[in-house]
Formats: structure tokens, sequence, C-alpha cells
């Protein structure tokens, strides 16, 4: 306080000190209240001395700092006011600069609204406490010298242990990623030299997963003894000799027409039978259908009635048979097979003379057998080239390559291939029985199409 | 009677067999699935003997695998990875649906996927098992390898088959394995022997495709799988068989000098290496950098008598074969661009030749047009503007009927603008008797060292077959007229020499000589006494013999006569066509 009322009275003392509030007047404050207080306490001394002049003249103080930056007495006359001269100079000055220099002044120079906007005031903005604490700063800090401290004597903390044991399986991990088959830069190794020989019991690895089951014999036969690759017949050359070529063309030939044939039977079998269709005499005869009246359908009638009574008198007679009758049947039937046994015997005997026609038939039979099983041998030797009835569909062999005469190239340059090596090895695969034939799936489409005219289209049709 | 009753359908092939349906929910896969995982298994359906019994009374027509095929599908892994593989489509679909875009990342970080190398150790148990099943595998290889980078399969299995098959190609001519080669309508046949295994491949011409709607792709896509796995296995073995590094790698005397200014311009820094592999034109680096050639000698060990012959012709036999293996060694050879270069190249390395290309061709070009060493230019086209006076201007096909004739065929049938001879097909084998293209006979003429002049006529060659073929069937009819044949020309020969005698001396010295023993050939002396055998075994055999044999013989004619027609057909044809282009001349 004491130090205030000096510095009043060290700047009412001060002759150019200038008041920014010209408003207020310290005097008549002063004046218009005074109380008589004791002042040798020093309670009352903080009560009841005025301090407003004081403080209004430090706040002055204060402000001018703030928004001039330092006191205006103490500014030079030339940053406060500036000569006014009047408009027509500028016409001069702005022919006057060359444009380096003009460009150089500008570069220089700051611009005046830049100026005008500078901070000039000398109390520096107020810092943001909060943005410079940390919460919990004293704990952290703590922490982080104790974690110093034991990474100093080599101690890692149970988390960042527990990272590490971690990183390095992660890293296995991801280098036993195995790459894709297709991968073009992979990588081979002798597959048939590694003979490792197991120690443990083959029985007790197989069921632990260790080893794997291995294959039976029979699944390394091939399903057909036809070969991987056949090759096209040598009239299939690009300038093929004229008779091979011309053999290939028969062949080629014989399989159209067999299809054709089968195309024309078919045409047959749908064809209209002649004898269906309606002559005069039929249609008059299902005109007059039923109104003449017709004798023979009576005849017929009159006999399917005799032969229903007979059928009926039939079952009547079926009685019980008398003692006699049954004595003379079985009399009749031990006869019978007396006659039979002695038949056979007798031919027996006269087989005894016929022995060499017996042996020549006995022959005769055998050869009979032996050709059937050369035959059915050869057939099934035929069979094992043939490709199998493996699913719903039937093999069709695929097209023959052929080229016509007048398609021949003249040259390796001009030579036009003939068919697809891509359909062909698919066939192959199919002729070996290595896959089914297969119909291309058909698309089925699930929501039915629904169509409908646009309404601007409408509006035209 | 006691005991349970009998159910049908509980025993015996009803038991045995299991329809794709049933067995395809056993091992819980889809359709799709589980048609990978057969093929890949190699495990195929089987048509039952009575269908009947297999499915319960009715004979509809099913696909049917064997239970036993199918419970050994069972401890496949690889089932389980597919189960994986639906799952992780699963979660991706509904990661792509939900738009989260981080969990369609991880997921396909963790993409699943499997090897075929268990599958192919198991399948093939030896080396040479996969061996005898690569026929198959080149196929596809070289097949998918030219397909275009569209969608229709995977790029990376197109780079992959790609790379697969210059690798084997590349071996191939290392090893100097290529014995047949057949341009054919379809594709180009190629014939190898690796290892005393034939193997035959197909390749398609270049640019030839046109894709079919009613192949499976998918079914092609997993064959095509499980044979780049195998070829890859096989191509190492190969490589190491012959001391060659894997993946190959070019020969550090041959790199330097394919270095070329504009290679960037020709492919990309990743692939430019494999292109300048698939070029064919350098040799490749061995593990042990060994001499220049490396011929081992057979061993040879100390015999007698009659093994001592045999192993003299099969020396001979041997040595003829490592002949037929450099036929073009030595020639230099250039190909114009409008043939087909791979092929060519391949074929003409193969066989030891020198090989080079227009720059803007392909990559890794040897030597220029200009070069003065090069003997055979190949050109496809009736001219060409400039030529050069120290080489030979041929046809492609030369090249492919050399090798199938495994000589050096004289070069003027094959000239520019030439009517080329047929290209006949190498893996046709004739049986005797049989018809056999006169250009063959030619052929094979030449292989035996004799030179029918074709200069004169190309008639000449025709009617020599013809008469060889006749003296054959003369043979065949009666061993006696040979014998006479024989001493008649023995006469001729001898009246001849007395008239050469005449004309040089002109006049005949009268002169007592003493007697000469009379020299028997040992050879005919032999000849005869076979066929004289040959007779008499014939007339001591029993009727039953005698007919069969009189019917083979029979066959055998009937053959030579039908082979006869055709030559004699086949020469009206050249004259016809003679005289047309007479005509056609005047």
């Amino acid at each position: 306080m004491a130090a205030a009322r000096r510095l009043k009275r060290v700047v009412a003392s001060q002759t150019g000190f200038l008041n920014l509030k010209a408003t207020s007047d310290p005097e008549g404050l002063v004046s218009s209240s005074r109380k008589r207080v004791n002042k040798n306490k020093k309670k009352n001394w903080n009560k009841h001395s005025d301090i407003n002049d004081v403080e209004e003249f430090l706040e002055d103080v204060r402000h001018q700092e703030r928004t001039t930056g330092g006191l205006i007495s103490e500014k030079s006359d030339d940053s406060l006011f500036f000569l006014d001269i009047g408009q027509p100079k500028k016409l001069e000055q702005k022919v006057e600069p060359v444009e380096g220099r003009k460009r150089k002044g500008k570069t220089q120079r700051p611009l005046r609204i830049d100026l005008i906007l500078q901070r000039d005031s000398l109390v520096p903005p107020p810092k943001d406490v909060l943005a410079y604490q940390q919460p919990n700063a004293k704990k952290l800090r703590r922490i982080a010298q104790k974690a110093e401290q034991l990474a100093a004597k080599g101690v890692v903390p149970r988390r960042q242990k527990r990272l590490l044991d971690r990183r390095p399986i992660e890293q296995k991990a991801k280098k036993a990623v195995t790459e894709a088959n297709n991968n073009p830069d992979r990588d081979f190794y002798n597959i048939w030299d590694q003979e490792t020989k197991e120690t443990a019991d083959p029985w007790y690895l197989q069921q632990t997963g260790k080893k794997r089951v291995t294959r039976p014999v029979r699944l390394n036969e091939k399903p057909s003894v036809l070969p991987a690759v056949e090759v096209i017949a040598p009239g299939g050359s690009y300038n093929p000799d004229f008779f091979s070529h011309q053999a290939l063309l028969q062949e080629a030939h014989e399989v159209e027409v067999k299809k054709q044939k089968q195309e024309d039977k078919i045409e047959k079998q749908l064809a209209v039978n002649k004898e269906d269709t309606a002559t005069e005499e039929t249609t008059l005869r299902e005109q007059v259908e039923g109104l003449v009246e017709e004798e023979i359908e009576d005849d017929d009638e009159a006999s399917d009635e005799d032969e229903e009574g007979a059928a009926v008198g039939a079952i009547a007679l079926a009685e019980k048979k008398t003692e006699k009758q049954r004595k003379k049947e079985k009399a009749e039937k031990i006869k019978e097979q007396q006659r039979l046994a002695s038949k056979l015997q007798t031919k027996q005997q006269q087989q005894l003379f016929q022995l060499r026609s017996i042996k020549a038939t006995i022959r005769n039979e055998e050869h009979k057998t032996k050709s059937r099983q050369i035959k059915r041998k050869t057939q099934q030797e035929a069979q094992k080239a043939q490709p199998r009835r493996l699913g719903k569909l039937k093999f069709q062999a695929p097209d023959m390559e052929v080229q016509l005469s007048d398609e021949l190239a003249g040259s390796l340059r001009q030579l036009k291939p003939e068919g697809s090596i891509l359909k062909d090895r698919f066939k192959s695969l199919q002729k070996r029985n290595l896959i089914e034939p297969r119909e291309r799936a058909k698309f089925k489409r699930r929501l039915k199409l629904k169509y409908v005219e646009k309404r601007a289209f409408k509006e035209i049709t | 009677m006691g005991g349970l009753q009998k159910k049908k359908f509980e025993r015996g092939s009803a038991t045995n067999y299991i329809t794709r349906n049933r067995a395809r929910k056993k091992l819980m896969l889809s359709l799709p699935d589980f048609r990978r995982l057969c093929i890949l298994k190699g495990i195929y359906p089987h048509e039952p003997k009575h269908k009947k019994k297999v499915n319960k009374g009715s004979t509809a027509p099913r696909t049917y695998y064997l239970l036993k095929d199918i419970r050994f599908l069972l401890h496949e892994p690889i089932v389980g990875k597919f189960r994986e593989y639906k799952i992780f489509v699963r979660k991706l679909k509904k990661a792509y649906g939900k738009t989260e875009w981080s969990a369609v990342e991880r997921l396909k970080e963790n993409k699943p996927a499997y090897k075929l190398d268990h599958i192919i150790k198991e399948r093939y148990p030896t080396f040479i098992d996969a061996l005898r099943d690569i026929d198959d595998a080149l196929c596809m290889c070289f097949l998918f390898s030219t397909f275009a980078r569209t969608g229709k399969c995977h790029v990376q299995t197109i780079q992959l088959c790609r790379r697969l098959t210059v690798e084997w190609m590349n071996y191939v001519i290392a090893s100097r394995s290529l014995r047949k080669v057949f341009l054919s309508i379809k594709g180009i046949y190629y014939q190898a022997e690796v290892m005393g295994q034939l193997i035959t491949w197909l390749v398609p011409y270049q640019f030839s495709h046109d894709h079919p709607t009613d192949v499976d792709y998918r079914v092609m896509a997993t064959f095509t799988e499980l044979y780049t796995t195998l070829l890859g296995f096989v191509n190492f073995r190969v490589y190491h068989s012959l001391n060659l590094v894997y993946p190959p790698k070019l020969d550090s005397k041959a790199e330097p000098e394919l270095k070329e200014a504009n290679e960037d311009a020709y492919a990309m820094n990743s692939e430019s290496y494999l292109e300048k592999l698939s070029a064919l034109s350098a040799s490749l680096a061995r593990v042990v950098s060994s001499a220049e050639e490396e011929e081992a000698e057979l061993d040879q060990f100390p015999v007698e008598g009659e093994d001592m012959e045999k192993m003299e012709a099969r020396e001979k036999e041997l040595k003829q074969q490592e002949a037929q293996k450099k036929i073009f060694q030595g020639l230099k050879f250039f190909l114009n661009r409008e043939v087909p270069r791979e092929s060519l190249a391949f074929v003409i390395r193969c066989f030891g030749g020198e090989v080079s290309w227009d720059k803007s061709v392909c990559i890794g070009s040897t030597y220029e047009v200009t070069e003065e060493t090069i003997t055979h230019h190949i050109v496809d086209r009736p001219s060409i503007d400039k030529q050069h006076i120290n080489r030979y201007y041929i046809q492609p096909q030369w090249v492919y009927d050399c090798v199938n004739g495994k000589i050096l065929l004289p070069v003027e049938d094959y000239f520019l603008g030439v009517t080329l001879p047929p290209h006949l097909s190498p893996f046709v084998e004739e049986k005797e008797g049989d018809y056999v293209p006169p250009e063959k006979l030619k052929i094979l003429a030449l292989q035996r060292g004799e030179n029918p002049a074709h200069e004169q006529e190309d008639n000449n060659s025709d009617e020599e077959g013809e008469e060889g073929e006749d003296e054959e069937e003369e043979e065949e009819d009666d061993n006696e007229d040979e014998e006479e044949d024989d001493e008649e020309e023995a006469e001729e020969k001898n009246l001849k020499k007395l008239e050469e005698g005449r004309s040089q001396g002109k006049s005949l010295q009268v002169k007592v000589t003493p007697g000469k023993v009379k020299v028997e050939n040992p050879e005919r002396l032999e000849q005869e006494e076979k066929a004289e055998e040959k007779r008499l075994a014939i007339m001591m055999m029993k009727k039953k013999e005698k007919y069969l044999y009189d019917k083979i013989m029979f066959g055998k004619k009937r053959k030579i006569r039908e082979a006869n027609k055709l030559a004699a057909k086949r020469k009206a044809h050249d004259d016809a066509e003679k005289a047309k282009k007479k005509k056609a001349k005047k």
C-alpha cells in the first residue's frame, strides 16, 4: 500500500505522465467522504485507507501496457503522430519505383494490415496451466524412475516380458504360412531322396497322425490302358502324304456317315405312319359308326356265350374220384414209370454203339466253348481300352480333326490349327476314365424375371 | 430254420461301392471340393459290374466310387484345408458385406493354403513312376503356359506353367534327348527319351486359342495344380542328374553375350531372366564346371566269341546314336521373323546347332543376319529380297524332317518357293509288307548311305522302291527262283566282264590259263542252305501246321498286294500331277 502511494506520488510529481482515462478525477473521490478511524491498528489501515486513486493509476498503467505496449508518455512523438501532407504526392511516387526495387520493397516491408493487427502489448497472453499439467504426474514420475532403475539392473517388467515371449512365436508363425500352390517362384527339392527311418512303432505313429496312412497299391493302377497322349494319324500332318491324308479323310467320312445314319433312323422313327392317316374309307366308317347294325357282332356274342357255358360245366365236373378210379390211375402211373425206365435203359445201351457220334458232339461243344472263351477274352481286352459308363452321360468321342484337301496350308506360316488342344486333353481325361463325362451345369434363375414396360417407353408405343 | 432273415443289398458288391453323393456327404465336402480331392489323390470313379446289385435293384446310371477308396480319403489332411477354405470364404464374404476392410485385409493375409508335396510322394513312390506319368503333366503345362492372361485361370498358374515348361525344354536341350517331332494340324508333337522312358507331349501352336465352352476349366485347373507340382519335382531331379543348377542359371560364359542395350525395353527386370531362359539360346550353368564335351567312354570288358560281336554291334549302335544327337553340330541357323521361333530354336539346339534371330523378335539373339558364318537361313515366305551368297535359304520343314530322318537331308527339296515333300509322321512304324510312302523310302535309302539320284527324276526313286518290293515278293513266292536269279546275275556279270575285256583289249588273247579253284561265296552258300532247309521244313509240316502256314503267307501276300496297289496308285497320281505341271508350264 505504502509502495502504491509512493508510486502515486512519484507519478504525480512526474510532469509528463498522461492519464488514459481523462474522466476519472482522483481529487473528487478523495474529498467525498472522510471517516475518523484509529490508525494505530493494521486492521484499520487495511479497512479504511483509500487506495482507489493508486489502484486506478496502476490500472491505467497496466491498461496502457496491455494495449499500446508501454507507457504512452515514454513513447516518441513519431510513433504517435504523423504529418498529414495531403493527397497529391501519391502520383509521383507511383511513377518512380523501378520494377526490381518495387518487388524488393514489397518483400521487405510487411503489409500495413499486418502491422495493424500486430500485437504490441507488453503483457504476454495468459498461459493455460492445465495444458502443462499432467494428472498423476507424481505417481507416474515415480513409476518411471523405478522402471529406469530396474532397467539399469536388467530386470524386465512382467508385461513386457510376456510380449517379448510372444514375439518370436508370431514371427515363426508368419514364416510358416504356406504359400499358394501356384506361386510362380516356389522352390522344389528332391522329394524322392528323403529316406527317414522311423524309430517308433508305425501303428502308434499312424494312429497319432504323425504318419500318413499308406496308399493301397491298387490305387496306383491306371483305370485305362490308353496312353496319355495319342498321336494323331499320319494324315493329320500339316503337309501330309497324299494317301495317309486320304485314309484320314475316309475315316472321318465314315464317322460322319454313321452319325447321319443314326439321325436318319431317329427321323424315320418319328415320321408319321402312313397307315395311321385317315383314308376315305375310314372316315366314312367313322361317320356311320353305330348307325348300321352289324350281324357279325351278334354271331360273336353267341359264340362267347357258348364258351362260357362250357367253362361253367368244367368246374361243375370236378367231383370226388371213386376208389376204382384211384387204383386205376395209380396202376397207370406205375406202368408209365416202368416204361420210361426201360426206355432209358435201352437208350443207354444203344448209346454204347453211338460212342463215336457222342464223342464228336462233345468235341464240337468243347470247341464252341473254347471259341466263346477266346471271344469273350478278346472282348474284355478291347473293353479295357474303352471308356466306361461312369455317370449319367456316355462318353462322346470328340470330332476328328481333319483338314480337307483345299484347306491344307502350303507352308507352316499359313497353317491354320484345327481343333482345340484344351478340349482334346479334356476328352482324353474322360476317355481314360479319370473323370466322368459331365454336362455343364445349367444356370438356374432363382427368382422369376418380370418384364415391365417403362412409362416413358409406353407413351411412345 | 433259425437265424435272421438276410436282407437285400447289405452284402457283396452293394457294400463295396458308394455313390458319389454319399461319398461327398461322408467326407463333408461340397461337390467341387470332392471332385478336386479325387483328382489330386488319384481316385477315380468305378463302373460296377452289376449295376442292379449296387443300386438297390435300379439300373439308373450313377457315379460310383469304391468304398475303400473313400475311406482312404478320410485320412487326407487336405480335406481339413478344404473345410478351412470354405470357412475363410464365408468370413470374407461377411466382412465384405459389412465393409470391414481391416477384417478383409486380416483374413486375406491368413488365407489357408495347402501343399501337394506329400500327395506327389504318395502317388509316385519312385522317380521312375513319376517319369512314366509325366506326359500328361507336360501337355497340360505347355497348354496352360500358352493361355492369354485373361480371367480364364489364375495368372500365377500360367506363370508357373511357363517357368516349368521352359525348365523342361532347357533340360531336353542339355541332355540332347529329343527323338521325334511331328507338326500336325493340332499342334506339335515331341518325343524325348529321358532315362529310358519315352515321353511324348503336345505343344499348341502359338496364338491358336479359342476357349471352348464345353470344357470344365475348374477340373483342368485342378489337374494342372497337381501336375505343376509333379513337373517341378521331376525337373529338380533331372537337372540334378545332369549336374545342372536348379533353378536353372544361364552359363556364366553365355550371360554377358546376351546382355543387350535394349533389354529393359523388352521385359521387366523381374521377368527378363525367365525370358532369357525361354529364348533357349544359351547353355545352362552346371554345378561342377565341367569340360566342354564330356564324353564318357564305355567301360570295356574283355569278352570272347559271340559276346564280343554283340558288344561291338552295340557299341556301333551307340556311336550311331551319338552321331544322330549331333546332326546340327557346327551349323549356324538364322530364323527369319515369320517362322515359329520357340519350336525351331528348341529343336535346333537339341541337336547341337547354333541359332539366332532378329533382335526385335525376341530377347537372347546371339548374332546378326549379316554374320558371315551362318550356314542355314530359315525362311517361310515365297521369296526374300536380300540374299547372302554363302548360306542356304530353306523352309522350316527341313529342320523337322532332318530330325525325324536322323540325317541331314539334301537341302534342294526345301529351297524357297519349292513345293515341299510331305511331312511324314515319325510315330508310324511300318511293319513288314505295309505300304511305305516313297518319300520315306527315299529317306531310308539315305540313311543306309545310298544316294538315290534325285537330280534326274523323282520317279526314279519310286521305281526303285517298287523294285525292291517286287524282289521281296518274289523271295517270298519262291526261294528256288531266287537262286536261279542269282546264278543268272552272276553269269551276266561274267559276260559283262568279258565284254568289257573285249572292248578294252580289242582282240581276244587266246591263252591257256591254269585252272582255278572255283571260289565259293560262303555267304551265298549259307543262304542257299538256309533256303533249302526252309523248303524242307515246309515239306515236312503237318497238315494242320501247313494250313496255318499257308494262311499266314496268304495274309502277308495280300498285304503286299495291297501295298503294291497303293504304290501303283501313287505313281499314277504323281504322273498325273507331273502331266498337269507340264501342261501348266506350256
